[in-house]
């Protein structure tokens, strides 16, 4: 019979690590037109970092996603980057690109002011226009000051700039302090159906809720969850290197079993209203922890279903068939 | 429930008879070769893009309609003229001594151009902390997916073949694959070091103190697999060493300035002499972190003078490429009646494979994370890595996180049962709140992990769930 269970999972995680040196780089240029360029030595492996790198640059210049241009991963003409791992893009060299278009910004400011009949630090950069605070009448584009600044003050505006989360050594002996700057967390719930005649586990339905801060880009969030959440199934119930005596017995997509489409349960994601004031506009990570809680959940929802607890990841059919029938053995044994 | 013919028929019908934006009005282009449909250029920007402020906007990536075009050119969609081809033949035993490897047949026959055996490479080690990697194996292999040599030809085909004509004498030696094995050092894989190469300690109040008046003690030992990041694209990469003695490298790299480092030091040349193009990477979850094949191409095409390519088979990146880190998870949890935890200690071991790669963050991340987000003021967690003859286990997205997850996650279940109270209400009563301390006695901000519970057994609807 078809056993229903349902099963939650929580979990944190750290965004950028400061046990060693943690640093990005980044050069922001801004054109005559009012577009602008971002070097960045980080490369897009299909999270969609670039685009959030790319809006990052484009709200601290107050212009459009599109209005920015992305060159990433050459060492020979992008700035020094730790690299895409450890979910620490957006947060590390999101900082470093906020300090880079700032320093643009503010060559910006200084062109505009004196046309303005203000001091640079009564400006702002918003809806494409170098504006007067407080009085968004009086304002010039982005592009003419950029142009004034070049062709006129001879002062292109473009800022290069870093970020390293301040590095702090751990104590030796008991591992205390403060290892990484921040951290995210998350809650996914799991709604399962385990045959308890053969054990094959079917995943209904995951609701996964994740805290990233500010989400530069909710969108490309939710496409992270998603694609966690299938690389949490994965590790929940089907994939598994196998090895005899020292070799893999399964390299290959035919034997080494991934979920596809039809393995997918319904996925249910929201964000957290949350705000760090130590990442870019309050954000922190979404990479890595999307991929954290699922088998957790997954296990837990099992327990609810049938009363076994699995030990060992990944649980096959067969696994958890083993597992019913020795509770059965133990439940006729007391009785 | 599976797509049938019917279904596609279904959605072209109603892509042809949709006038919204987001549709070409032009049909689409049938091209004949390598790129079938490109639909006309003109297509409408999703207006989130060109909207002020850009953050919170759902701006589509660029990258994405490449994608979507079937645009997007990954390294092994490039060619440059006159551009050869590189494999790599790996280890025919877990762990053995190399005697000899003898080139001459490969290199004999038609189309091969060039080989190349640890032997040639400057500095043939490798690795983010211990470089205890070479990059191909000249004295010792320590794991099937070690390569011992490479072969450079003018066809992929001709490349594999030579590879079967390359003569290696192995002495075998004894291995080890189970890591609790690997633990006693009875057999080592890095002789004379011990197979322990990482470890962790994490210790915060009196822990056996708090187990003992603990109310209900757990004690649970939790086993994960090894699993693959199985990117669609597997590595990749081209060198193209120039007349000036320069080399510029195509890569699947995920970190290209540590990358050029890794380079410049393996191949004892100047950064200035090296060139990192990071290409758009079609999936890397952690596995495209390091360098793997980058310098026996660049070595390849120095000895031939021409552009070198190589693509892992799906084989190669199982096999030679790292994978998730399988641990061992030894929990023994104390609480109160109330179900507040008091205590925890946690015991873990680390099958680490072959090499060291990713561990030194692997076994950072996880003990640390190990506790779970809770508040507890005593804790013990020691950590051990430890060497097999296995493939080698690096980064991949969490670093030990999904690992140790599973395993506390799994206890507060438990706890829950035991003592009767929900699921939901065990984990809020320990979790962080704002300002909580972690494991590491770090005052934390920005804490979200109730509001996280709450608002998805809200969305879930927990409290109504059939009991």
């Amino acid at each position: 019979m078809k056993q229903r269970g349902r099963g939650m999972a929580c979990m944190w995680y750290p965004i950028g690590f400061t046990v060693m040196a943690n640093p990005s780089a980044a050069t922001v240029k801004v054109n005559t037109d009012g577009t602008a360029t971002l070097l960045t030595g980080t490369v897009e492996t299909g999270q969609g970092a670039l685009t959030v790198l790319g809006q990052i640059a484009a709200e601290t210049l107050g212009i459009s996603t599109d209005d920015v241009h992305v060159v990433s991963g050459d060492t020979d003409s992008t700035p020094m980057d730790t690299g895409a791992i450890a979910s620490r893009t957006t947060y590390v060299t999101g900082n470093a690109i906020v300090r880079a278009a700032e320093a643009a910004r503010e060559i910006l400011f200084e062109s505009a002011a004196p046309l303005l009949n203000v001091k640079p630090d009564q400006l702002e950069a918003r809806d494409k226009r170098i504006q007067v605070l407080g009085f968004p009448s009086r304002s010039i584009s982005i592009g003419e000051a950029a142009q004034h600044s070049e062709s006129v003050v001879g002062h292109p505006a473009i800022g290069s700039a870093s970020y390293n989360p301040p590095t702090v050594a751990l104590d030796p002996e008991t591992g205390q302090g403060k290892p990484f700057n921040t951290y995210v967390y998350a809650t996914q719930i799991a709604e399962v159906e385990v045959d308890d005649e053969t054990g094959e586990v079917e995943i209904l339905r995951i609701v996964a809720v994740h805290d990233c801060g500010t989400a530069i880009n909710p969108m490309l969030v939710e496409g992270q969850i998603q694609g966690g959440i299938s690389m949490g199934v994965g590790f929940a119930l089907q994939e598994e290197i196998l090895f005899r005596d020292g070799v893999q017995v399964n390299p290959n997509l035919t034997n080494y079993i991934l979920p596809t489409s039809l393995d997918m349960p319904d996925i249910e994601v929201e964000l957290v209203d949350n705000y760090d004031p130590t990442g870019p506009f309050g954000a922190k990570g979404a990479g890595e922890p999307t991929a954290v809680p699922t088998a957790a959940a997954i296990m837990n929802a099992i327990h609810d279903a049938v009363g076994v607890r699995i030990t060992s990841l990944p649980a096959t059919a067969e696994k958890v068939m083993t597992a019913i029938m020795e509770q059965r053995g133990a439940q006729e044994q007391r009785a | 429930m599976a797509t049938t013919v019917k279904d596609v028929k279904k959605a072209a019908e109603a892509l042809e008879t949709n006038k919204d934006l987001t549709t070409p009005a032009v049909k689409p282009v049938t091209l004949p070769r390598d790129n079938p449909v490109v639909y006309p250029l003109t297509l409408p920007e999703s207006e989130a893009r060109l909207r002020t402020p850009a953050v919170g906007q759902r701006a589509s990536r660029p990258d994405g309609r490449l994608h979507g075009l079937g645009q997007t050119k990954y390294i092994d969609d490039l060619t440059f003229p006159h551009m050869i081809h590189a494999k790599i033949l790996r280890s025919e035993h877990a762990h053995a001594r190399i005697i000899s490897i003898d080139t001459s047949e490969a290199e004999a026959m038609p189309g091969v151009l060039a080989t190349l055996t640890g032997r040639e490479i400057p500095v043939n080690s490798f690795g983010p902390t211990l470089q205890d990697q070479p990059v191909l194996a000249a004295e010792v292999v320590r794991h099937r997916g070690d390569g011992v040599a490479a072969v450079a030809a003018v066809t992929e085909q001709i490349a594999a073949d030579a590879l079967e004509k390359i003569k290696v004498v192995y002495e075998p030696l004894p291995a080890v694959f189970d890591p609790m094995e690997a633990l006693k050092d009875e057999i080592k894989v890095h002789p004379p070091a011990s197979n322990i190469y990482a470890s962790k300690v994490i210790k915060k109040g009196d822990v056996e103190k708090a187990l003992a008046q603990s109310d209900h003690v757990f004690h649970r030992v939790f086993r994960t697999q090894m699993v693959e990041h199985v990117p669609l694209e597997p590595h990749s990469s081209i060198a193209l060493w120039d007349g000036n003695g320069r080399v510029t490298i195509y890569s699947s790299l995920g970190r290209i300035t540590l990358g050029r480092e890794d380079l410049s030091r393996t191949l004892k040349l100047p950064q200035s002499k090296v060139r990192l193009v990071g290409t758009i990477v079609g999936g890397n979850f952690g596995g495209k972190n390091e360098i793997t094949n980058e310098p026996i191409l660049a070595l390849l095409s120095k000895k031939t003078g021409r552009p070198v390519k190589c693509t892992f088979t799906r084989g190669d990146e199982f096999i030679s490429s790292t994978i998730r880190h399988p641990f061992i998870m030894d929990y023994k949890t104390g609480v109160n009646k109330e179900g507040k935890i008091l205590a925890r200690k946690i015991h873990l071991v680390l099958d680490g494979g072959a090499y060291c790669s990713w561990t030194g963050t692997t076994i950072g991340k996880g003990s640390i994370l190990a506790p779970g987000p809770y508040e507890i003021d005593n804790l013990h967690v020691e950590a051990y890595a430890v060497y097999t003859n296995k493939t080698t286990t690096g980064a991949m997205r969490g670093f030990g996180a999904p690992q140790v997850c599973f395993a506390y996650e799994s206890q507060m279940d438990d706890i829950a049962t035991k003592l009767g109270i929900d699921p939901l209400e065990i984990r809020l009563r320990n979790a962080f709140s704002e300002g909580s301390a972690s494991p590491t006695s770090q005052v934390l901000q920005s804490v979200a992990v109730k509001e996280s519970l709450i608002q998805a057994s809200e969305r879930f609807g927990w409290e109504d769930r059939p009991r």
